[in-house]
């Protein structure tokens, strides 16, 4: 394997992603702390990995992959240990919080932590990270078509709750 | 024409092929109400956008910068390794010596600022000092010790020991740190997210000391002591002083 030059990089382009890693993994796991564990655990699944990373390939989506990897194998893991039900009482943080404080900017991250998970990750891969329609629908191993329609919905859910949240 | 929402949402999004994007384009051209949808779509992506830019300026923990930087002993990774500073075995030609690093003559003088490149390098799989725009910032299991480690954790053996810390007259922390055997000591001050470093000088006592092994205390380099006298405001950092930094993420307190 001659790709030496290439992953000697990749450290630090992942170095320079850890920002938007852990921006998708709060969005995902509603919380800092496990946002930080789960970013943490990908990245150090994918310098073990390095070899599976296709270098023509996006490493932000494929990054975003094994976050989002690293935080449903961590639900599972929990929901046997606990059968704890994660997240929820994060997501209703936010939203007292928002009440409180009626800034722009929380008022929109409590919505998107209302959101169902399969419409949250899909508005945080395309609104937030921006990735394209594809790349988003890899990250999340779905067709496009389904990227789409979960986007939409969630989009539209978005929209109803901060219109609620104005009057 | 009736458009779909989600093809609409598409077009606000620059999602379309070609064809798709010129029909919708002309349909919405007639039609303030899809017009209107559209400018909503747009609307509601720069807002979402907003409200999360300001998470990219959070400070990124420590743990996750090393995670990254392949500090892990997970092996068959770029693990980053003090003993891999050592230049590579090369069979008989290896000197008997073993003596870990040679300091070019010129350069073993004094302080030595901003070397060249290639100097440190040597690790190639893991520096523990690379030159990053223009600045030489430390870099693996140096870098976890400047951002973690406090003087008291500086154990004999341990590969990095932290020296002093201090807060420099331009508001950076800056720490002294040694690397252990007879390599360099040198002076690392915080900038960004990076520690910069200032200045390497060969280890006092790098002649006399062939064991590769050095007793606590080890005397920082006079012509290190020096530059931090120039640069230090007010005294140095005790225990308590080194903690709070630390958790502060070795912010900058600027005035």
């Amino acid at each position: 394997m001659n790709t030496s030059e290439t992953s000697q990089n990749v450290p630090e382009q992942i170095v320079a992603l850890l920002p938007r890693l852990r921006r998708f993994a709060r969005n995902l796991t509603r919380d800092h702390h496990d946002a930080d564990d789960v970013v943490q655990l990908a990245v150090e699944r994918a310098l073990t990995r390095l070899e599976q990373w296709d270098s023509d390939a996006r490493l932000d989506s494929w990054m975003f992959k094994i976050v989002r990897n690293a935080w449903i194998d961590e639900v599972r893991a929990r929901s046997r240990r606990a059968k704890v039900f994660v997240g929820a009482d994060a997501g209703e943080q936010v939203g007292v919080d928002s009440m409180a404080q009626h800034t722009d900017m929380l008022s929109v991250q409590a919505a998107m932590a209302r959101l169902p998970e399969d419409q949250r990750e899909a508005v945080s891969l395309v609104l937030v990270e921006g990735l394209p329609y594809r790349e988003a629908a890899e990250v999340l191993e779905i067709p496009v078509g389904t990227l789409t329609s979960r986007l939409a919905r969630g989009r539209e859910a978005l929209q109803l709750m901060l219109k609620a949240g104005e009057s | 024409m009736s458009i779909p929402d989600e093809t609409l949402m598409a077009f606000a999004d620059g999602e379309l092929d070609p064809v798709t994007r010129d029909a919708v384009e002309s349909a919405i051209r007639e039609d303030p109400h899809l017009q209107l949808k559209v400018a909503e779509h747009r609307a509601l992506r720069q807002r979402v956008e907003s409200a999360y830019a300001a998470e990219l300026e959070d400070e990124i923990p420590a743990r996750l910068l090393t995670a990254a930087r392949g500090a892990t002993s997970t092996p068959g990774l770029n693990v980053i390794s003090l003993e891999e500073r050592r230049p590579p075995e090369r069979g008989a030609a290896q000197p008997q010596r073993g003596r870990g690093w040679t300091v070019p003559v010129s350069m073993a003088a004094s302080v030595i600022v901003g070397v060249g490149v290639g100097f440190f390098l040597w690790g190639r799989q893991s520096p523990l000092v690379q030159a990053a725009d223009g600045a030489l910032v430390a870099r693996g299991r140096l870098a976890a010790a400047l951002s973690n480690q406090l003087a008291a954790d500086s154990s004999p053996g341990a590969a990095v020991q932290i020296g002093v810390s201090f807060l420099a007259k331009s508001g950076d922390y800056c720490r002294t740190f040694t690397l252990g055997g007879d390599s360099p000591a040198g002076l690392a001050c915080r900038r960004g997210t990076a520690w910069e470093i200032q200045a390497l000088a060969p280890s006092e006592g790098v002649s006399g000391n062939e064991s590769g092994y050095r007793t606590a205390g080890s005397a920082l380099p006079e012509s290190l002591l020096r530059l931090m006298q120039e640069r230090i405001a007010g005294e140095p950092l005790d225990q308590a002083g080194e903690q709070a930094a630390r958790a502060s993420g070795w912010k900058p307190a600027h005035p």
